[in-house]
Order: structure tokens, then C-alpha cells, then sequence
């Protein structure tokens, strides 16, 4: 007795236990995807009240290393304060001796390398760069060590005024910009670019110009791209200028436009995103949007602004923005504390930081793009720490339109990986949904006829004898690996198909006109003979005529070809359908697909349409009907059910199948309707990419999506069909 | 007319035409697979070309096709001009071993009696003939009647070296190489402890004393190498290929050389034999494209007996839960729909579960609790043997299930009804009458599921399986199984060689004779189910009480 509660008891445990943990598989997919809804996280570390600690000196700019543990402060009374941010104390103030150079009007950072750009009352600039230098003291103890150094000055305004507003980029090379914005309301450029060539030593060119003439209006800020190439002025009436510094001697106006949605609020603040394509605009309004240029034809100089993203509204001034270095995420503060933290391409604000309810001044986001600190105008400094996982994902930006960086208008992409940081990743899964469907449209479309047709005449036209060979022969045909059905159509069939394609769609029209001419021959058999042929054994003679059928149609596919295509077919495509023939394309696909779910689509539909009750059969033919007009009239629609439930089974698995169209795709994610070009699906999307994705990243994330949609899917189309069969069961055993 | 179509004969004859075709696409399927991989163990004939420019070929011919009408003048279209292709061999030489040969190019065609084709570890074939073979830098045998004769007789001494070399290399120095990993590994592992203590310290001078130990050992076995294959360089053979260009290669770079035109079909039936033995039982050579497949072959059977260790007890545990313990309802209903429907998913979806969960997820957390001192590098954390089985375990389960579930539905009623009413407890009726009886359809599923493991690519991809496997999964080492190996398998051996190899033109008979093998043991095991179940069901028409 015992014994036998001890086996309940393993019995009802294990089986339990296996059933949980098998549908557990769809839980731990879903919630390996669900951290892509959640926004980010941000909350105040600390704060620093700089006022005390800097008495006098009043803060321009801040900035911070990549641990986030010591922050710099350059100051108008010429120095760089460096601050621990978690003891509050000044670690070290270096004073730049600049009683001949004049006080600190203006400072800009080049957001490579630390370096520092400091304009002064008398129309010079100062350079700097600050360095942190990282040791480990114990195994787990570091100290970073800052340190500011003074590289150079240059007077940049002959007429010795004070610089108002400064922008200093360094490019990866030695080439610098600065452009400065006078207190006179000049607007100067200063380029130096560095030429080397074979024989000489390199060459320093140095380009000054007055770009005022260019701009109308009273400038309130500018920008300028790390490639020293764009330059993006902001006027107090609502305009921005762009304004390119590709020949640094020649600065071209490209264009004058009016982005905020008023046309007369003031610009107030601009700030390129990582890869510099495109720039935020703050206006006076609390308007947050993005532009970047696309080509125009129209225009003189082939560029136009467009604005493909619109931010939530801070409702008050934005004072700042700052970029991360890591992603297209960008933090905008405005004149009433409000700062968001949001994300170029999903248009997302991710998160609000709460810190003081002040205006914001600057704002620097830290190198690893896990935390910012934000100075406000009272002087107060606080840090904040950011988690920032999955900022580029929202429903939009996985299955609606998107207008990404360097295109010219909305559009499905997907695009996981580039090689650099300020790539824009594109997450689109419509163009493999559109491929998933598309392949499996064409296997279908090739599967279904054949396997119902096939079905039909084994269940209700073909000898018993014949029958028993048929269903073993199916089964084996289910049980071929998809990976030699794939290698079979990727290395054998797709070349073999480019240079048969005429002929092969010959076989549509060749094939039953034997047939037909085959059974009308038959007919005309003395009966005597026919009748020694027992009816059911038709597809002897249907075999020969099939592959008569495709030799015929092979040797008129050139004819055909020759004669009416123009001699080549691919050329013929090209020019009146304006189709690309891809070797590896969607007819391969849905024969090598079809081919594999024709047993399964055979087997259920074989299995439902025999089934039908003899009675009903029997009636009918008792009755006079022929036995086409039984199998029409009575077999097929009470088996249609069945029918149904089969097709919906092989759509399952066309849906999900990888290894074919791996292998016999292109695999490239192309948005096409056309048989002639390839695709890439869900599930070789996923096979493709989850190797190289990073744990727990983005598109490990996406692609447990993909997954999830992918289960999701086929469970609900395999429980209809599973319902509707088991009900059909049902009926017929009522009957 | 009208009567004609009304008994729907002809629409009978398409209907036939769906069926045909469908038959026709799968024996046309597994006859070119078999004309295909067939030819990967015949000594194929060696003909020589001449072209009507002088120049001289030798090679096999691969195959022959009409040329594409884009590649003709328009005066020579739809004239059904042939092409054929080439294997020409000799890759070190020529920089190529494919070639197309228009038709009308060639001036004669040969059979030339002692043209060679010489397999090599390196570089592919070498095709030409064998005109001196050398010792020690003199000439021991000349002319090629001489050289054909006498080759096989050379090569087996150079083979014998061979073998002892790999001999040493992989167990010996093998051996050492793995003793010296684990010493290091342990070194790693106390200083990650970081104690610092005497005994710690100790404890690492001693390991570092047995590593220098083994490197001595090492440095005898590496000598001993160095002799044989200074003894083996002296052994070559001087070759001219077809155009007279000479070559030099040396015997112990050669697998072994033949004159397939001088062969009768009985040696060629025999050469058939060691090729296949060759296939079944040797490692790969040239990047997978040329010599065996043992080391997939060993893969794909422990990867699935693994994978049947897990997935029988769990599936007949699940079946027999449903359909004898639990109360039939809705709920077991649903169940046993979900159950079903799980065999409809789509592989690739557990592949995914496999890697986020068994690699990432238990094996990270199994390599943080029991190897930290080896991360970054991870150790469990990685495709491997295990992860694979396990994956495939759930995605076969449904098979198991089902088929189990459907064994138990028919046994009959009375059977149980007999064994209750003599008083047998219900465990007693599960363990001596329904398991029993059930057993064969068990073994079905069991089989059915097997084969769909060793057919499955796509989940096996992502949790563990390689291109080529330094070692495999069990070998003589403590503790034997080494289920955190990666390992390789006969599909993917498909999908890699075929698609990812850098020379897909020569590969293509091995990836055929692959897929041959693959389709054999799906078919077969197929089979065996098929015969089982309709064997059950017969045994079953008769057991009524």
C-alpha cells in the first residue's frame, strides 16, 4: 500500500511537473522580452551645494569622469574645480593664470577627449583638457586622480571683445572649430585644419571669417557638429540657420528655417546627437524637436532640414541639452527644473528627473551613459544615476514607421547592428513578419492544392492496394530533416530553377494538358482492355504523363524564352516588371517549404476525409451520383472541417520552419512582395542573430520577442485546429 | 460531354496528378541524393582533355549541362550545346580545382591507364602521374607502371608513421596538454580564493613544480614526434601533372594514391568499402570537406541518447498522469490540447528557451556559484552537450506524450478491469499490466522522437553545436562524460559544409553523402516506429476479452 501512495505521489509530482515546466517555456520566452516595456530608471544620488564650496566664483560649465565620482566646474574667475561628488569636498582647484588673458565670459567642452574651450572679456580663447587618471589602490579600491592642463590661447576676435557664447569641437583628428558669438553681436569662426603631405611636414591652415553677415537676426545659441561641418545657429525671432563648414574657407548658408511650431519663440537651446546627424531644438516654448538633413535636389547645395521627431513638451523654456555618448538617448532641461531624459529614434521619454524645481543651466551626461549631473542656476549640483536598458524600443518603433537617421522619408527597417556606438539601431519586425508571411503565402499556395488534391484521390478514388503504399511513403516524406530539404533547395534547386524558371512555369499549362489528353485516350480504350484495369490505378499511367508533362515543358521553356521574352528571362523581368531575379528567392523557398508540409497537410486531410462515414457515401451513391459528385457534393464538405484544421497545421509549420528558408533565402530583410526576391523570416532572423547578441541586451530582447509572437502564433492556430477536429470527431462519431 | 463531366473522370485524373507529383518529389528527392552521395565513394575515372587550343586537362567529370543561352552568340542559341564541369584537382598548383569546359572546345577525349589520383592531408586532390618515387632524395622506383605498383606498398610505411604520430599527439601529448590545463585551473582557483596563507602558497609551488613536470615530459614526446616526421620526410613521390608541370609531395602528406582507370569493378567495389569506412569511422580533414564524419556522427547519437534519458521517464510519467491519475475534465482536456500543440511549435522557439534559460540562465549561475575563478571565461555558461539534449527533451516531449497517451487509450478496458478486480493495488495495475502493455507504443514515441532530434538543426544551433569539435563529449578522461563539450552533428555538418565552407564546389559531395547518411538513420528509425505501431495494433485487434 504504501508502495503504490509513493507512486501517486512520484506520479502525480512528475507529471505535473513536466506538464508545468513544458508551458513554463512560453512564460520564461515572454518574460525574457517583457524589461523592453519598461521605461528607464533615474534617481538622485547626490547633490552638492557648489555656492559654499566656490564662494565667489560662478559656475559656466560642468562636467564629469566615468565612474561618476569626481566632478569639474569651470567657473568665470578662471578656474576648474574639481569636486568628489559623494564627500562634497573640493578635491582641487587649478587656477589658470589668466590675469593677461582677461576674466572667463564663455567655456565649451569638446565632447572628445575632455577638452576644454574658455573665452574670455578680451576676444581670446584658452584651452585645456582634463584628464582623470584611474588607479587601484587594492584589488577592488580605485582612486581617480583629475588633472587640468593648460594647452594654448588664441585671439580669435581682432577686435578684442568679450566672447559671449563659445562652441569648440575637435574632430578625431587635429582639425578644431571654435565659433564664437562677441558681445557686440558678431559671430566669428575660427578653423584650424592641419594638411600633410608627402615631402613636407604637416601644415597648419588657419581659416577666419565672419559669419554675421550670413545671419539676420540677434543670434541666442549655436552648435556645431564634432566634424566641424555643421553649424547650426538659433535666432531670438524662432529661425535656425544651417550653415556648412565643409570648405572652412568658404561657409555656405544652406538653409533658413523656422522649427518651432509659434515661429517666433526664441531658440534656446541645440545639441547634436551621438553621430552627429541629428540635432535637437529647444525653443522658448518648451518645444523639443529633432532635425537633420536629408537630400534634396531642389536645393543649391543638395541638403534639407527635415524634422522627423517631436518630444514631449517641457511647457517652459529649455535651457540645455545634453547628449549620451553610448546611444541616441539625449537629457533636456528647461527654466523650471524639468528634466527628461528621452531617445531620438522611439521618440520616448524614458524618464523625468526630479531634482530642484530651479532653472536648469547645464546638464553633462556621463561617458557610460549611466548617470548625468545637472547644474542649476542657483548654483546647486546634483547627480543623478540612470538605467538606461532599452530606450529604443516602443510599438512604433518595432512595427510602425520609422524615420531614421540618413533616410529620406518613414520606413519599415530592420537593422540590429551597425559597427560604431552612434549607429542607429533599426528594430522594425514588420519586414520579417512580411517575409514570415510571404514565405509561407508561396508554400502554401504550392502545398495545399497538391495535398488536398492528393489526399482526395487516395482517399476516395485510389485502390486500397495502391493506398497502403502511399501513407508509409507520406510518412517518410514528414520525417526528412528540414535541413536536406533546405540544403536541397539552396545548393540544388535554386540554380537548377534560374535556368529552368520559363519551363517550369510551362508545367502550369503542359501538365494538364497531358493529363487531360491522357484521360481522354484512355476513354477512347477499347473497353475490354480498360476494364482488365481495375479503377484505382489510374496514377500509373498519371506518373508517366506528369513526367512527360515536364519534359514537354522543358523543351519548350527556351523556345518560349527565345521567342517571346527576348532571349533571357531575367532581362525580360528587369525591364518590363522592373523585378530583380534573386537566385534564392520565394518560388524556391515555397517548393522546398511546400515540400515539407505537404505530408502534414496529406496525412490530417487523408485522415478526415476518410473518416467520413460510410453511410453518407454509400447513400449518395445509391442514390445515382457518380463518385466525383460523392466526393464533391458529400465527402468534401463534411470533411471541410478537417480540411480546415490541416491547412491551419501546415500554416503552423510553415510559419516556424528555419532551416529552409535559411538556406534557401537570401536572408536579407527587404520589405518585397515579389516571388523573384528572397526574405528573411522570424525564425532565421532569430537563428541568424541571437548568437551574436549580447545577454540580456536590446536585440537579445527583441528577438525573444520575435519568438513570443512566433509561439503565440502557431499555439493559437494549432489549438483552432485542434478544436475544430476534435469537434468534427465528434459530429462523426455521432453519425 | 456533359456526362463526361459529370462522372468527373477527368477531374479524378488531376486529383491523381496532386498525388503524383507529390510521389514523384519525394522518390526524385532521395534518388539524387543517392546518385549524389554515391559518388563521394567511387573511384571515379580520370579523363584527359585536349582542347582545340593544345591545352591539356585531366580530371573527373562532375557533371554536364546545356550552355545557358547568354553565354552564346546568337547564331549557336537553342542548338543544345553541352558544358561540362571538371574537377581538376591540384588547388596548390593551378590556385582552383573546378573548371566549365565548352563542348565544342574539346579536341579528344582520354582514358589514360596509369593517370593517378593522389588524395592529400592538404590542398584537395592531386591528379597527374606518379613518375618516381624517392627515399632519402634517391630514386627507388621510376616509370609509371613501376610507381603504380609499388606506391601502396610506401605509403603503408608512411601511413604506419602517421598513425603513430596521431597516436602520441592526441592521447599522449593530449594527455599532458589536459593535465596541465587542470593544474592550471587549480592554481587559478586558489589564488582566486585569495587566502595568500603559507599552505595556500605551498600548494601552488607544488602545482607549479607538476605543470614543470609535465612541460619536461612534454618536451621528450615532442622530440619523439620530430624524429617520425623527419623519418616520414624522407619518403615523397615526383609527380607530373597533365601539362608536365612537376610536383613533389611528400608520403606523408598523401592519404593514399590509385589509377581509377586501371581499376577493375571489383576494385572499385573494394576502394568503395575503405572509403566508407573512412567516412564512418575517421575525423575530418580540409575544413570538414574531405575525409570522415565520426566525430558528428558520435555527437548526433549521444546528443540524442542523452536527450531520450530525459525525455522518456518525464513524458510516460506526464502521460500516465494524464490519462490514469488525473480526474478527466476541462482542465485535463486543455492540458492535453496545450501538450498537443507543443509539437507545433516551432523549434526554434525552444532553441531560444534553451539558450536564455539552460545556457545563460542555470549555466551562469552555475559557473558564478561553482567556477569564478575561470570567468569571464565561462564554463558552463556556453552551448554544450547537456544544454543541447535538454532543449531537444522538451521540444521531443509532446512526441512522447502523445504517443505514450495513445498506447494507453488502447489498451483495453477489461485488462485493467481484470487486474483491479483480482485485487491489484493501482500501482500494481500501472507496473505489471498497463506498462507492459504499453511498452511498445512507448518505444514508438521514443523512437519517433529520436528521430526528430537527429534531424533538428535550427535549436541545436544556438546551444551548442560547433563547426568542428576539438574533442568529443566522452573520452578516457576522468570524469568521462564531459557534457559541458561542444559538439558537432550531422545536420548542421549539412547546413556548414554546404553553406558556410570557403570552396562549397568540392564540398558538395561530402555535404551529399552526409545528408545520405542523415536520411538513412531518420528513415530507418522511422521505419522501425512504423513497424512497431502497426505490429501494437494488430496485437491489440485480437486481445479481446
Amino acid at each position: 500500500m504504501l508502495f503504490d501512495k509513493i507512486a501517486k505521489g512520484v506520479i502525480y509530482f512528475g507529471g505535473i511537473a513536466t506538464i508545468i515546466s513544458v508551458v513554463a517555456i512560453l512564460v520564461f520566452v515572454f518574460w525574457e522580452a517583457l524589461p523592453l516595456w519598461f521605461g528607464a530608471e533615474g534617481k538622485e544620488k547626490d547633490k552638492v551645494e557648489v555656492k559654499q564650496i566656490l564662494q565667489s566664483r560662478k559656475p559656466l560649465l560642468i562636467g564629469v569622469d566615468e565612474y561618476q565620482e569626481i566632478l569639474y566646474v569651470v567657473t568665470d574667475s578662471a578656474t576648474i574645480d574639481f569636486i568628489n561628488l559623494s564627500t562634497k569636498q573640493l578635491v582641487q582647484s587649478s587656477y589658470i593664470d589668466s590675469t593677461s588673458e582677461g576674466a572667463i565670459t564663455s567655456a565649451s567642452k569638446s565632447p572628445t577627449k575632455n577638452l576644454i574651450a574658455l573665452g574670455t572679456e578680451n576676444g581670446k580663447v584658452l584651452f585645456g583638457q582634463v584628464k582623470f587618471s584611474v588607479s587601484f589602490v587594492e584589488e577592488n579600491k580605485r582612486e581617480v586622480k583629475p588633472e587640468f592642463t593648460l594647452l594654448s590661447s588664441i585671439l580669435i576676435d581682432s577686435l578684442k571683445k568679450p566672447l559671449r557664447n563659445l562652441v569648440f569641437r575637435k574632430n578625431s583628428g587635429e582639425d578644431f572649430t571654435i565659433i564664437a558669438l562677441t558681445s557686440d553681436n558678431r559671430l566669428i569662426q575660427f578653423s584650424s585644419e592641419k594638411t600633410f603631405s608627402l615631402l613636407s611636414e604637416s601644415e597648419e591652415k588657419i581659416y577666419k571669417n565672419d559669419l554675421s553677415k550670413l545671419v539676420e537676426y540677434p543670434i541666442s545659441t549655436i552648435e556645431l557638429d564634432n566634424f566641424c561641418e555643421k553649424l547650426m545657429v538659433g535666432t531670438v525671432n524662432g529661425w535656425l540657420y544651417y550653415i556648412s563648414l565643409k570648405d572652412k574657407g568658404n561657409p555656405q548658408l544652406i538653409q533658413k528655417i523656422n522649427p518651432t511650431p509659434s515661429g517666433r519663440s526664441a531658440i534656446t537651446a541645440l545639441g547634436f546627437i551621438i553621430g552627429d546627424q541629428s540635432v535637437i531644438v529647444g525653443d522658448s516654448d518648451g518645444n523639443v524637436t529633432s532635425w537633420m538633413r536629408v537630400i534634396d535636389e531642389k536645393s543649391d547645395y543638395g541638403w534639407k532640414l527635415v524634422n522627423p521627431h517631436k518630444f514631449e513638451s517641457h511647457n517652459a523654456k529649455v535651457t540645455s541639452v545634453a547628449s549620451s555618448l553610448r546611444n541616441k538617448s539625449f537629457i533636456t532641461g528647461d527654466s523650471e527644473g524639468k528634466i527628461f531624459l528621452e531617445h531620438l529614434t522611439s521618440e520616448r521619454t524614458l524618464i523625468e528627473l526630479s531634482g530642484k524645481e530651479l532653472p536648469v543651466k547645464d546638464i553633462a551626461f556621463s561617458p557610460k551613459g549611466d548617470g548625468a549631473v545637472v547644474l542649476y542656476e542657483d548654483g546647486t549640483i546634483v547627480s543623478f544615476e540612470i538605467k538606461n536598458p532599452h530606450p529604443e524600443i516602443t510599438l512604433k518603433t518595432l512595427f510602425g514607421k520609422v524615420w531614421y537617421e540618413g533616410y529620406s522619408k518613414p520606413e519599415f527597417v530592420w537593422q540590429s547592428t551597425g559597427g560604431t556606438d552612434d549607429f542607429e539601431p533599426k528594430f522594425s519586425l514588420i519586414p520579417l513578419i512580411i517575409g514570415t508571411l510571404k514565405g509561407t503565402f508561396y508554400a502554401m499556395l504550392f502545398a495545399v492544392p497538391l495535398a488536398l488534391f492528393g489526399a482526395l484521390y487516395t482517399s476516395q478514388f485510389s485502390h486500397p492496394k495502391i493506398r497502403n503504399y502511399i501513407k508509409p511513403t507520406v510518412e517518410v516524406m514528414a520525417a526528412l530533416p528540414s535541413v536536406v530539404i533546405g540544403f536541397l533547395a539552396g545548393l540544388w534547386l535554386a540554380p537548377l530553377l534560374e535556368r529552368i524558371l520559363p519551363g517550369v512555369f510551362l508545367m502550369f499549362i503542359t501538365v494538364p494538358i497531358t493529363i487531360t489528353i491522357g484521360a481522354s485516350l484512355w476513354k477512347r480504350i477499347p473497353s475490354r482492355i480498360r476494364y482488365k484495369l481495375k479503377p484505382g490505378f489510374e496514377l500509373f499511367f498519371i506518373i508517366p504523363l506528369i513526367i512527360f508533362g515536364y519534359y514537354l515543358a522543358q523543351w519548350l521553356g527556351p523556345l518560349f524564352e527565345y521567342y517571346l521574352l527576348g532571349g533571357d528571362y531575367r532581362t525580360w523581368l528587369m525591364n518590363t516588371l522592373n523585378e530583380q531575379y534573386d537566385q534564392r528567392n520565394s518560388i524556391v523557398v515555397g517548393f522546398a517549404m511546400g515540400f515539407a508540409v505537404i505530408p502534414i497537410i496529406f496525412t490530417i486531410c487523408e485522415d478526415a476525409l476518410s473518416s467520413v462515414p460510410s453511410s453518407l457515401t454509400s447513400a449518395s451513391l445509391a442514390l445515382g451520383a457518380t463518385k466525383w459528385e460523392t466526393a464533391t457534393r458529400i465527402v468534401l464538405p463534411s470533411a471541410s472541417p478537417g480540411i480546415f484544421s490541416a491547412v491551419m497545421i501546415g500554416f503552423g509549420r510553415a510559419v516556424g520552419e528555419t532551416m529552409i528558408v535559411l538556406m534557401a533565402t537570401g536572408n536579407t530583410p527587404i520589405l518585397s512582395f515579389s516571388p523573384f526576391n528572397g526574405m528573411r523570416t522570424l525564425s532565421a532572423n532569430i537563428a541568424v542573430e541571437i548568437p551574436e547578441a549580447p545577454y540580456q541586451g536590446t536585440l537579445y530582447r527583441v528577438l525573444f520577442l520575435a519568438a513570443t509572437l512566433l509561439f503565440i502564433l502557431t499555439f493559437i492556430v494549432n489549438t483552432v485546429a485542434e478544436l475544430v477536429r476534435q469537434r468534427l470527431r465528434k459530429k462523426y462519431a455521432e453519425l | 460531354m456533359k456526362k463526361y463531366f459529370r462522372s468527373g473522370e477527368i477531374f479524378i485524373w488531376f486529383t491523381g496528378m496532386g498525388l503524383g507529383l507529390s510521389l514523384i518529389m519525394i522518390s526524385g528527392l532521395l534518388l539524387l541524393i543517392v546518385l549524389n552521395g554515391k559518388d563521394y565513394f567511387w573511384a571515379s575515372d580520370l579523363v584527359q582533355i585536349t582542347k582545340t587550343d593544345g591545352t591539356k586537362l585531366l580530371g573527373e567529370i562532375v557533371k554536364e549541362e546545356p550552355i545557358p543561352n547568354l553565354n552564346l552568340p546568337d547564331t549557336l542559341r537553342n542548338k543544345g550545346l553541352m558544358r561540362m564541369q571538371m574537377k581538376i584537382g591540384n588547388r596548390d598548383l593551378y590556385g582552383f580545382d573546378f573548371q566549365w569546359i565548352d563542348e565544342r572546345d574539346i579536341e579528344q577525349k582520354d582514358i589514360p591507364e596509369f593517370a593517378s589520383t593522389i588524395e592529400r592531408m592538404e590542398f584537395g586532390n592531386f591528379y597527374g602521374y606518379i613518375k618516381e618515387i624517392l627515399v632519402d632524395g634517391s630514386v627507388k622506383v621510376s616509370g609509371e607502371r613501376n610507381t603504380a605498383e609499388k606506391i601502396n606498398s610506401y605509403l603503408k610505411i608512411t601511413s604506419s608513421i602517421r598513425d603513430e604520430i596521431t597516436e602520441i599527439e592526441k592521447s599522449k601529448i593530449g594527455r599532458i596538454n589536459y593535465d596541465i590545463e587542470n593544474l592550471r585551473l587549480q592554481i587559478k582557483k586558489i589564488r582566486f580564493k585569495g587566502k595568500n596563507s603559507e599552505n595556500d602558497l605551498a600548494e601552488i609551488s607544488k602545482l607549479e613544480s607538476e605543470i614543470v613536470e609535465q612541460n619536461k615530459k612534454y618536451e621528450i614526446l615532442k622530440t619523439k614526434v620530430d624524429s617520425l616526421n623527419q623519418l616520414a620526410s624522407s619518403y615523397s613521390v615526383y609527380c607530373e601533372d597533365v601539362s608536365g608541370r612537376s610536383k613533389t609531395i611528400p608520403m606523408i602528406n598523401i592519404v593514399r594514391a590509385y589509377q581509377p582507370n586501371n581499376m577493375t569493378f571489383l576494385d572499385k567495389l573494394g576502394f568503395s568499402l575503405t572509403k566508407i569506412h573512412e567516412f564512418i569511422f575517421d575525423d575530418p580533414r580540409e575544413s570538414n570537406t574531405e575525409g570522415g564524419v565520426f566525430p558528428a556522427i558520435f555527437g548526433t547519437v549521444m546528443m540524442v541518447l542523452l536527450m531520450s534519458i530525459f525525455t522518456v521517464p518525464f513524458g510516460v510519467l506526464a502521460a500516465l498522469y494524464l490519462r490514469e491519475y488525473a480526474k478527466q475534465g476541462p482542465l485535463v482536456r486543455t492540458v492535453r490540447i496545450a501538450v498537443n500543440n507543443l509539437a507545433g511549435v516551432p523549434s526554434i522557439v525552444f532553441g531560444v528557451f534553451g539558450l536564455g534559460f539552460f545556457i545563460y540562465f542555470i549555466g551562469g549561475t552555475i559557473d558564478q556559484l561553482f567556477f569564478p575563478e575561470r570567468l569571464p571565461s565561462p564554463t558552463w555558461g556556453t552551448g554544450g552537450i547537456l544544454w543541447a539534449s535538454l532543449t531537444l527533451a522538451l521540444l521531443t516531449m509532446p512526441v512522447v506524450i502523445v504517443a505514450t497517451e495513445e498506447a494507453l487509450t488502447q489498451i483495453p478496458r477489461g485488462m485493467r478491469e481484470a487486474a483491479l478486480a483480482l485485487g491489484a493495488t493501482k500501482w500494481q495495475v500501472v507496473r505489471r499490466i498497463i506498462l507492459p502493455a504499453a511498452a511498445p507504443g512507448i518505444l514508438t514515441g521514443l523512437i519517433l522522437a529520436m528521430a526528430r532530434a537527429a534531424g533538428e538543426v535550427a535549436p541545436l544551433m544556438i546551444t551548442g553545436v560547433v563547426k568542428l569539435a576539438p574533442s568529443l563529449p566522452f573520452d578516457s578522461y576522468f570524469p568521462f562524460f564531459h557534457l559541458d563539450r561542444k559538439f558537432m552533428h550531422l545536420g548542421f555538418h549539412i547546413y556548414d559544409v554546404g553553406f558556410q565552407s570557403p570552396n562549397i564546389e568540392a564540398a558538395m559531395p561530402m555535404v551529399y553523402t552526409t545528408t545520405l547518411l542523415l536520411i538513412l538513420i531518420v528513415i530507418l528509425l522511422n521505419i522501425t516506429a512504423m513497424i512497431i505501431r502497426a505490429n501494437l495494433r494488430k496485437k491489440y485487434k485480437s486481445a479481446t476479452f
